[in-house]
């Protein structure tokens, strides 16, 4: 089967570099939109959430990812997110702890602002949990 | 001449000093170079962002976007100008912190009403004596700069930006050139400058390959632009994380060895104030000696 050049940067690192059969990103309307080998030319916005990879054939594997967008140039994908992580070096009981924090700063009253940004991490916190409960790469 | 006793203190409190800046010399070096392995690895990310946004700028220089308004209409005496600038949290940093106020303190001078943002204890301290109006809810720190403490910092600034009480935002930090040489350096970083994209001009018999945008224009540019100024923040940071360190270390560096300067100087003292001290007791035992001698003549 035909394979794309991928290529995740994540803030603070070069995430993955290499072949890619199928990836399946989440994009802001809710959805994810997969993307496979000899897509359109097409930038694509990602938002929080989980990122399915397909390196052999029907084995999918799992990456957190943040906020960011998708480029895809003739046959190379090239996806630049704030954060990306593999389930196994999600610390689950961490995300548990920082999901409760977010939990709570949102029960109380608060600005406008301050709300969006801890309904941002509520998402990022949740996105973690779940990305860390699949199989690992 | 000193009492001896009074030099030997006088040495041990050097050295005892000496103890601490060298330690602190050390601890310096360390952190810069953890700040500059920081910088190395997210400067792709950054790159590939910026390099994006140019992109799209090629391809849709008609497009229009929140952070690229210059609001030419409100006058120059109205602008709202706010500044972050990056200081330390301690001095002992040589002329580090003195280099960032004076930039600042020029850009206080150009009309406009000023708002300061101020991210570092120091240059908090400095403008609260002054009387600036600073934002008393920014409370950030400078140690350990982290990508989260960035988009907490953009976010403030954002929002402040769309409800029209920034009209322009400028980040004042020191830049490390090499090694040897850090530069204080002003940038604007809101509204975004097309020209700071360099928008290449492409010849018309090109081929431009059509690049579709999902969900849409806006949606992309929102969810790159922000990345982009947080990504600029977070490098300024780090930046400037680096050069305070590498000032301390220089400033350390030459603490201690002014140290060692003085330890040398006051041992000489010491050593003549000692043989003087020596001379004088064998002349008075001579003498005594000299003078029980002649009583039993």
């Amino acid at each position: 089967m035909d394979t794309f050049g991928l290529k995740i940067i994540s803030s603070d690192r070069v995430f993955y570099e290499g072949r890619c059969r199928k990836m399946i990103v989440p994009v802001p309307d809710g959805g994810g939109m997969e993307i496979l080998p000899h897509h359109e030319n097409m930038v694509i916005a990602v938002a929080i959430g989980d990122t399915k990879l397909q390196f052999e054939e029907g084995e999918w594997v799992d990456v957190a990812v943040g906020t960011g967008f998708l480029e895809i140039v003739n046959n190379r994908v090239t996806m630049l997110v704030q954060t990306a992580e593999k389930p196994e070096d999600i610390d689950a009981r961490h995300a548990q702890e920082q999901k409760e924090y977010a939990e709570e700063r949102l029960r109380q009253k608060q600005s406008i602002q301050e709300y969006y940004r801890t309904q941002a991490s509520l998402s990022r916190a949740m996105n973690r949990l779940k990305v860390s409960k699949r199989k690992e790469w | 001449m000193a009492n001896i006793r009074e030099i030997q203190t006088r040495i041990n409190s050097v050295k005892d000093t000496m103890k601490i800046t060298n330690a602190m010399y050390m601890i310096s070096s360390t952190k810069m170079r953890q700040a500059k392995k920081k910088l190395a690895e997210s400067e792709p990310y950054f790159y590939g962002l910026q390099g994006e946004i140019s992109r799209i700028l090629r391809h849709m220089p008609e497009i229009e976007h929140l952070y690229f308004d210059k609001r030419e209409e409100v006058p120059k005496e109205k602008r709202k100008i706010g500044s972050i600038v990056i200081t330390a949290d301690k001095g002992l940093a040589g002329a580090y912190n003195h280099n960032i106020v004076k930039v600042e303190d020029e850009l206080l001078k150009e009309p406009g009403e000023h708002k300061l943002f101020v991210v570092g204890e120091l240059g908090r301290h400095y403008y609260a004596n002054k009387g600036v109006k600073i934002d008393t809810n920014f409370l950030y720190t400078v140690q350990k700069p982290t990508m989260h403490r960035a988009r907490d910092i953009a976010e403030e600034i954002f929002s402040q930006f769309r409800e029209g009480e920034l009209d322009e935002v400028y980040i004042v930090y020191t830049r490390m050139e090499n090694s040897m040489l850090t530069m204080v350096e002003k940038m604007k970083i809101l509204p975004l400058e097309r020209s700071s994209f360099n928008e290449m001009k492409m010849p018309i018999n090109i081929h431009r390959e059509a690049i579709a945008l999902y969900p849409s224009a806006e949606a992309v540019l929102d969810s790159i632009v922000p990345n982009y100024v947080v990504g600029m923040i977070y490098g300024c940071l780090v930046e400037a994380y680096a050069s305070e360190h590498n000032a301390r270390m220089t400033a350390m560096q030459s603490a201690t060895d002014s140290a060692q300067e003085i330890i040398k100087d006051l041992s000489i003292i010491y050593n003549r104030a000692r043989q003087a001290a020596i001379t004088q007791e064998i002349t008075e035992v001579c003498a005594g000696a000299k003078a029980q001698k002649r009583k039993r003549k």
